[in-house]
Order: structure tokens, then C-alpha cells, then sequence
């Protein structure tokens, strides 16, 4: 066993500690942690924003170069704090709007074409496939995934007869998708926890390698 | 009757308490369960292992340190490879708060290869508004980042000497913990432009990329602890890395977790059903 000697493990140490005393009920101590990483994290944004986003691409050119186009993403940006003066807060709808136009003009075709077309591509049976037979076979049940999960959400036809079995074999599908969701969480959750206990059973105490 | 009640009662405290075990045990006495590499890693790593010497490689790191336990493994094990097989290897990031994350496993990685950073390698840092990123990099890397994470003008350096775009990028590698992401680059980069895209994520949203896979728009899957130790493992049996392994040592430990977790579930359910009856 080799304790860390680095002052800032110990602090981190304590720290994850503290969270984790979160599982007997809330308390002072966990308080406290959360409410250093909430500080710590939005001043660890301001200090990494200024120094990799509003220093190198708006102060350098506007004041350091002299580009005075920079003067209109200034401009938009400083708009954004017109919410917070009553009178004046019909401002922010310009840099909205600009925001949401752009956005939408770049998005939608994007999106689009990345998980609508492409994706129907992706789901219809290619002849390609059919020469092997593992591909057809998931191509296939592919296809039925998909056509029986959209027809247990259309809801403009009662559901009876061959109708209500697609829509019952959507759910299964359904079913079988949630829990591949579920059980990569766990997993997903489980990492986390055992990303801790990695670090301080080998980063703090020494205890493994 | 009340024993099996009493299984969906169990108190949260004994729950933690078989946890913690299952976790710390394995760390503590390895049991060394077999895995097999899944088809979607290896398919990643055949990506990056077919790439001809010296052509690029981009690396997004798309996460921030709530997900490191995740996806560092998976950067530092990509990058290894990279640098083994002499690939020159270009990080960036969409997520600002990830850049200390890129850096430091640029740091790690680089010197264990003797790579030389502007030669083998470059850091471009993250750079504000996103979606014009990714369409500028279509038309010219220098243009869009004129400087590296370090301020200095890129084509100061041997590795970007001349300018490049997408075209001369042969893959890249999405190391992503939500949005944007690896969905951002297949709309904006691989949609448009071409570039083929592969992606590690977090196990989470695993599940969400694979719709992606069945469509071709994603080469290569990594998802979550798991596939980070089967790429660690690939790159140790090529010879390509001999650097520890942080995601393989906590395999053993995620098997006899899930088991816990597997056997609470069964659990509550043969209470639920008892009680059900009961009723």
C-alpha cells in the first residue's frame, strides 16, 4: 500500500468521499461537495471560455487587429443580456433570431437527410444483401421491427385483427429495445462507480496497480 | 410466503454493501473472466489498422469528465494504435470543457511513441460555433482553425504545412458522450462530405448509435467500458501498445456487477409475483 503523496489526490479523495456519503441520506459534508462542484465547473466554463473562445476569436481581432466586422457578433452577444432590464428585454429576440435561422437553415436539410433518408435506406431490403445470409436475416427482421413498432403508434384505426397483432409484435420490439437501454445504463452506471473505486484504490491508496 | 416478500424489501443499505464487494473484490483478487471482442469493436479497429502509413487520423473528443471513465480508455487506446501504426493524428474537440482531457492523453500517449508534436501530431483545441466548424473544415482546415489549441498558426507546423479539407482524412473517430457528437458529424461531416465516420460512446446511448450501423453511416462501434477493454486487448495482442490497461483491469469487477444486479432483478420479481398471488 502506497498512499498518493500528491496533496490534490487526497482532495479529490475526500471529495468522492463525500459524495458517496450521499448513499446513507443527505448530509453537511455532501452539501458542501456539491456545491463545490457546482462552482468549481461554472468557474472552470468562464475561465476555458475566455481563454479558448471570446480572447483568440473576438478581443484579438476587434481590438488587436481592428476588424470592426467583429463589431456584430459583439453586438448580438451583448444583446443576449437585455433580459435582464425589463424594458429592454425585446432585444434578445434579434440574436434568437439569428440564432434559430441559422440553426434551422443548417439543421433541417442536415437531419434530414442523416437520419430520415439515410435511415430508411438503412431499414429497406438492398438485392446486395441477399447473397448473404446473416445480413438478410437481420435485414429482415429489421423491417418488420420497424414497420410493426410505426403501426403500434398510428392510432387514426382500431386496432383489430391482423392489425392488433402487428401492433402487439411493435411492442415486443419495443420491449426488446428498452431493455438493451436498460441494461447498457447499468452498465454506463456501473462504469462510473467503478471509475471512482479505480481511482481510489490505485491513484489515492496505493492498494493495486 | 414472507421470505419471499421480504425479497423486494431488502434494505438499500445491504444492497450497497454487495456492491461495493462485487466491485472492490476482482480489483482486489483479478478472476480473469473470459471475454470475446465484439464485432463492432473490431470493425473500428480494422478501420484505423487498414489506414496507409502517415495518412490522417481525426480525433474528436466529444465528452467531458463525467464520462472519462468511459471514453479516456478508449481515446488512450485509439491513440496508441494510431501512433503505432505511424498514422499522423489530428484531436479536436466539440466539447470545450474536454480539451484538458484531449491534452493530457496527448501527453500520455505521445512520448511512449517518441511523436513529435506539429509532426506527428496536432492539437486544434475546440473552437466556437459548431456546425461552421465542421462545414469549414470541408473547404479548408487552415481557414477554420488558423491557429492550434496553443495559438500558434498551424501551418507553422511540418503536419499542416498544406492545407487540407475532409478529402485528405481518410476516418475519424467521435469519442462522444451526447450532443453534439458522433450524430453531429455523420449529419454534417459524413452526409455531406463523405468522410467515414466511427464512434465511441458511452454505454447510455449505445444502444441509440447502432440504427446508424444498419445504415452504413457509422463504421465501427465503441460502446461503453466494455468495448474500451476489447480495443485494449486488440492493441496489446498486435504488440501495438504494452501500457497499462485501465479498462481491462475493471472488467471482472463489471461482470460480477451485473450479476448482482441480474440476480436483484430476479429477485424483485419473484416478490412481485408472490405478492401479486398473495393478493
Amino acid at each position: 500500500m502506497m498512499p498518493s503523496p500528491e496533496i490534490l489526490t487526497w482532495i479529490s479523495a475526500f471529495l468522492t468521499l463525500f459524495i458517496f456519503s450521499f448513499l446513507f441520506g443527505d448530509n453537511p459534508i455532501y452539501r458542501l461537495a456539491e456545491h463545490l462542484y457546482v462552482g468549481v465547473s461554472v468557474g472552470y466554463s468562464i475561465a476555458i471560455t475566455w481563454h479558448n473562445a471570446l480572447y483568440p476569436d473576438l478581443i484579438v481581432p476587434l481590438f488587436k487587429q481592428g476588424n470592426i466586422l467583429y463589431v456584430i457578433p459583439l453586438l448580438l452577444g451583448v444583446l443576449y443580456l437585455s433580459i435582464f432590464f425589463p424594458r429592454l428585454s425585446w432585444l434578445i429576440r434579434l440574436p434568437m433570431g439569428f440564432v434559430l435561422g441559422y440553426g434551422s437553415g443548417v439543421s433541417i436539410p442536415a437531419i434530414m437527410q442523416a437520419s430520415i433518408i439515410k435511415q430508411i435506406q438503412g431499414t429497406l431490403l438492398k438485392p446486395d444483401i441477399i447473397h448473404r445470409a446473416d445480413l438478410l436475416l437481420w435485414g429482415t427482421i429489421s423491417l418488420i421491427g420497424v414497420f410493426s413498432t410505426v403501426i403500434y403508434f398510428f392510432f387514426s384505426r382500431e386496432r383489430k385483427g391482423a392489425w392488433r397483432s402487428l401492433a402487439g409484435l411493435g411492442i415486443i420490439f419495443l420491449m426488446v429495445g428498452f431493455g438493451a437501454s436498460f441494461g447498457y445504463t447499468v452498465m454506463a452506471r456501473v462504469s462510473l462507480l467503478l471509475g471512482r473505486i479505480q481511482f481510489l484504490l490505485r491513484d489515492w491508496l496505493g492498494i493495486i496497480r | 410466503m414472507k421470505m419471499l416478500e421480504g425479497l423486494g424489501k431488502i434494505d438499500r443499505r445491504i444492497i450497497f454493501l454487495a456492491m461495493t464487494i462485487a466491485v472492490i473484490f476482482p480489483l482486489l483478487r483479478p478472476l480473469y473472466l473470459v471475454g470475446r471482442v465484439g464485432r463492432r469493436t473490431e470493425e473500428l479497429y480494422k478501420a484505423i489498422d487498414r489506414l496507409p502509413e502517415r495518412s490522417f487520423l481525426l480525433i474528436s473528443i466529444d465528452f467531458d469528465p463525467s464520462s472519462m471513465p468511459e471514453l479516456y480508455p478508449m481515446y488512450l487506446s485509439i491513440l496508441r494504435h494510431a501512433f503505432a501504426k505511424n498514422l499522423r493524428v489530428i484531436v479536436m474537440g466539440l466539447w470545450l470543457t474536454g480539451t484538458g482531457l484531449a491534452e493530457e492523453g496527448l501527453r500520455t500517449c505521445a512520448p511512449e511513441y517518441h511523436k513529435i508534436y506539429g509532426e506527428d501530431y496536432i492539437f486544434l483545441g475546440w473552437k466556437a460555433g459548431i456546425t461552421a466548424v465542421m462545414f469549414g473544415l470541408g473547404r479548408s482546415l487552415k481557414e477554420t482553425y488558423p491557429t492550434d489549441y496553443y495559438g500558434k498558426p498551424v501551418d507553422s507546423y511540418p503536419i499542416l504545412k498544406e492545407d487540407i479539407t475532409y478529402r485528405d482524412i481518410p476516418f475519424m473517430v467521435s469519442l462522444s458522450a451526447g450532443v453534439p457528437g458522433y450524430e453531429t458529424w455523420i449529419a454534417y461531416a459524413q452526409t455531406r462530405f463523405g468522410i467515414k465516420v466511427g464512434a465511441g460512446v458511452t454505454a447510455v446511448s449505445a444502444a441509440d448509435a447502432y440504427p446508424y450501423l444498419q445504415s452504413g453511416q457509422l463504421t465501427g462501434l465503441l460502446g461503453g467500458l466494455k468495448s474500451a477493454a476489447e480495443y485494449e486487448y486488440l492493441n496489446e495482442k498486435a504488440g501495438y501498445a504494452k501500457a497499462e490497461k485501465p479498462a481491462s483491469q475493471l472488467m471482472d469487477s463489471q461482470s460480477l456487477a451485473h450479476l448482482l444486479i441480474m440476480i436483484l432483478v430476479i429477485l424483485g420479481n419473484i416478490s412481485y409475483f408472490a405478492v401479486r398471488r398473495k393478493r
